[in-house]
């Protein structure tokens, strides 16, 4: 669960990012995060992974209040959350299996569990044939597949998504976005950053609208693809 | 942290080395430099020492006993002498002795001119060595205050000179070393700075999937502590070569002054290990600090 109240960030710059937001997403929910450039999207996610602090308010994630949890305590939030980067940020030096496993070293998880993890989550993106292969010799919709699956492998309770479809075709995002409601369908709470309105339209469900540091609109709609 | 987690960092710190071979090549070099410089001023230094060292054995403080005492009263203050905490050895040297010694060390003209004394004029004395030459002159006036002393002789102003010798020198050799290792560890880290920041992506990968600072830093000091193992081999055979020969060169120069107290060098088997110990510990460690403190800077995600 992630719970924002009254919280505000303001930069060094004297930049107000966020005003007084308040927001709660519950386990298991799906919620799109849009909003124009600048609107301080990029904060919230990086409030929730702790990578800043709020200037005021409180921010709690999967039980871990951030204002009050120490530096060294970091890495235990952070095996709570799977991220999904626009630019996959992939380690092009890993095959596709090394690059999700890696995940699982970080944790100190058993080498019998990461072999058997692995080739599941890599399935579960579609990527088995492409194990053995690096991040160079695949698609963009592919690698983002496998940033996916990194970001499932420790099966972690939210995944953030930051515009995953940015760099890729427009007809893979959907593919992309299936995958993740897929993911939510099991449990997982996701929260996806995008530009992209039509996919918003077509998949509906909770939009969470930024706009100059506040929130302008938090409502459930339904997809087009529903109406189909 | 797991056996298999372990292997795998280990794993990954070789991988290092060998990804980022001309880096791992830069700082071999600059360590192996860096640790013969340190070698050879530590080196330098313990041979000064031992030669000064020797000649500081051969310093003998001569306590000259009041005449006409009696042989129980020599003995008392032999005993006093030899249980002063600083006196290593005390050897009784009769005048008759002295005498004969003097005799024998002059030419048939000079021993004419003392053939009609009409008695020994030298005194019996004591000739002791002390333990700690730093404290000779503490000594002296302990034994100045004992009864039926006449006089002491030392060669003090010549001991303070060898002790300020060496002071010196332990204090140029010591910031030398400090100095070496200081730049050396500067060096190390720019020179790994690169090799972090063309992995700085993974580094940062590595924070948002929650890996702690060490997991993060174990391949990082592995890599510079195994390019420290290595340049200190490296560093350990060229201070052998070098140092058998300049031994080989000195060895009989030194037989002949070693009359004078002047201690050989000492040979290199009995430094080896020491000196192979030094230099893999500095190796190492120069490597894995130079390395962490690189990553330092990356790791604030």
């Amino acid at each position: 669960m992630v719970e924002f109240k009254d919280v505000s960030v303001t930069y060094s710059s004297g930049v107000d990012a966020l005003n007084k937001i308040n927001l709660t997403v519950n386990d298991g929910d799906f919620a799109f995060v849009v909003g124009p450039s600048g609107a301080g999207k990029s904060t919230l996610i990086k409030l929730i992974l702790k990578e800043i602090d709020a200037t005021s308010g409180e921010v709690v994630v999967n039980g871990f209040n951030l204002r009050k949890l120490r530096r060294r305590k970091v890495p235990a939030l952070r095996r709570t959350i799977g991220v999904v980067f626009q630019d996959f940020r992939l380690i092009p030096t890993m095959t596709v299996y090394d690059n999700v496993a890696f995940v699982l070293r970080v944790i100190d998880a058993p080498a019998k569990y990461i072999r058997s993890r692995v080739p599941y989550v890599i399935n579960l993106v579609g990527l088995s044939h492409k194990a053995k292969s690096y991040p160079t010799e695949l698609s963009g919709g592919e690698q983002q597949r496998v940033a996916l699956a990194r970001a499932l492998v420790n099966d972690p309770k939210l995944i953030i998504a930051d515009e995953p479809t940015g760099n890729i075709d427009p007809a893979l995002s959907y593919e992309i976005v299936g995958l993740l409601k897929g993911i939510n369908e099991c449990g997982t709470t996701i929260l996806m950053v995008t530009h992209e309105h039509d996919l918003v339209r077509h998949f509906g469900g909770r939009i969470i609208n930024i706009n100059s540091g506040s929130i302008a609109f938090d409502e459930v709609i339904g997809g087009t693809n529903e109406n189909k | 942290m797991r056996i298999s987690s372990m292997r795998y960092l280990v794993h990954q710190g070789f991988k290092g080395i060998w990804k980022n071979r001309m880096m791992s090549f830069a700082s071999f070099c600059i360590m192996l430099v860096s640790l013969l410089m340190v070698g050879v001023s530590v080196l330098l230094w313990i041979n000064i020492d031992r030669i000064i060292g020797g000649i500081e054995d051969k310093s003998e403080v001569v306590v000259q006993i009041r005449d006409g005492i009696s042989q129980e009263d020599i003995d008392q203050l032999q005993k006093n002498i030899a249980a002063l905490p600083n006196v290593s050895g005390v050897e009784f040297y009769s005048k008759d002795k002295a005498w004969e010694n003097m005799m024998e060390g002059m030419t048939d003209e000079e021993r004419d001119l003392f053939r009609y004394a009409d008695e020994n004029p030298l005194p019996d004395t004591f000739r002791l060595t002390v333990i700690d030459i730093k404290r000779m002159t503490e000594t002296i006036t302990q034994i100045d205050t004992f009864a039926n002393v006449e006089s002491t002789r030392s060669p003090t102003a010549f001991t303070d000179v060898l002790i300020s010798i060496r002071r010196v020198m332990g204090i140029i050799s010591g910031a030398i070393v400090v100095a070496l290792i200081i730049v050396c560890l500067i060096i190390i880290s720019n020179t790994t700075r690169a090799s972090v920041f063309a992995r700085r992506k993974e580094i940062n990968i590595m924070k948002y999937v929650g890996a702690k600072n060490s997991f993060i830093r174990i391949p990082f000091f592995i890599e510079g502590m195994v390019v420290g193992i290595l340049a200190a081999g490296g560093a350990l055979l060229l201070t052998k070569f070098a140092y058998e020969g300049i031994y080989n060169i000195f060895n009989d120069d030194f037989k002949l002054w070693s009359v004078l107290g002047v201690s050989n060098l000492y040979p290199f088997d009995q430094l080896f290990v020491r000196i192979a110990i030094a230099y893999a510990a500095t190796g190492a460690l120069i490597g894995a600090l130079g390395t962490s403190f690189s990553t330092g800077k990356h790791l604030k995600v």
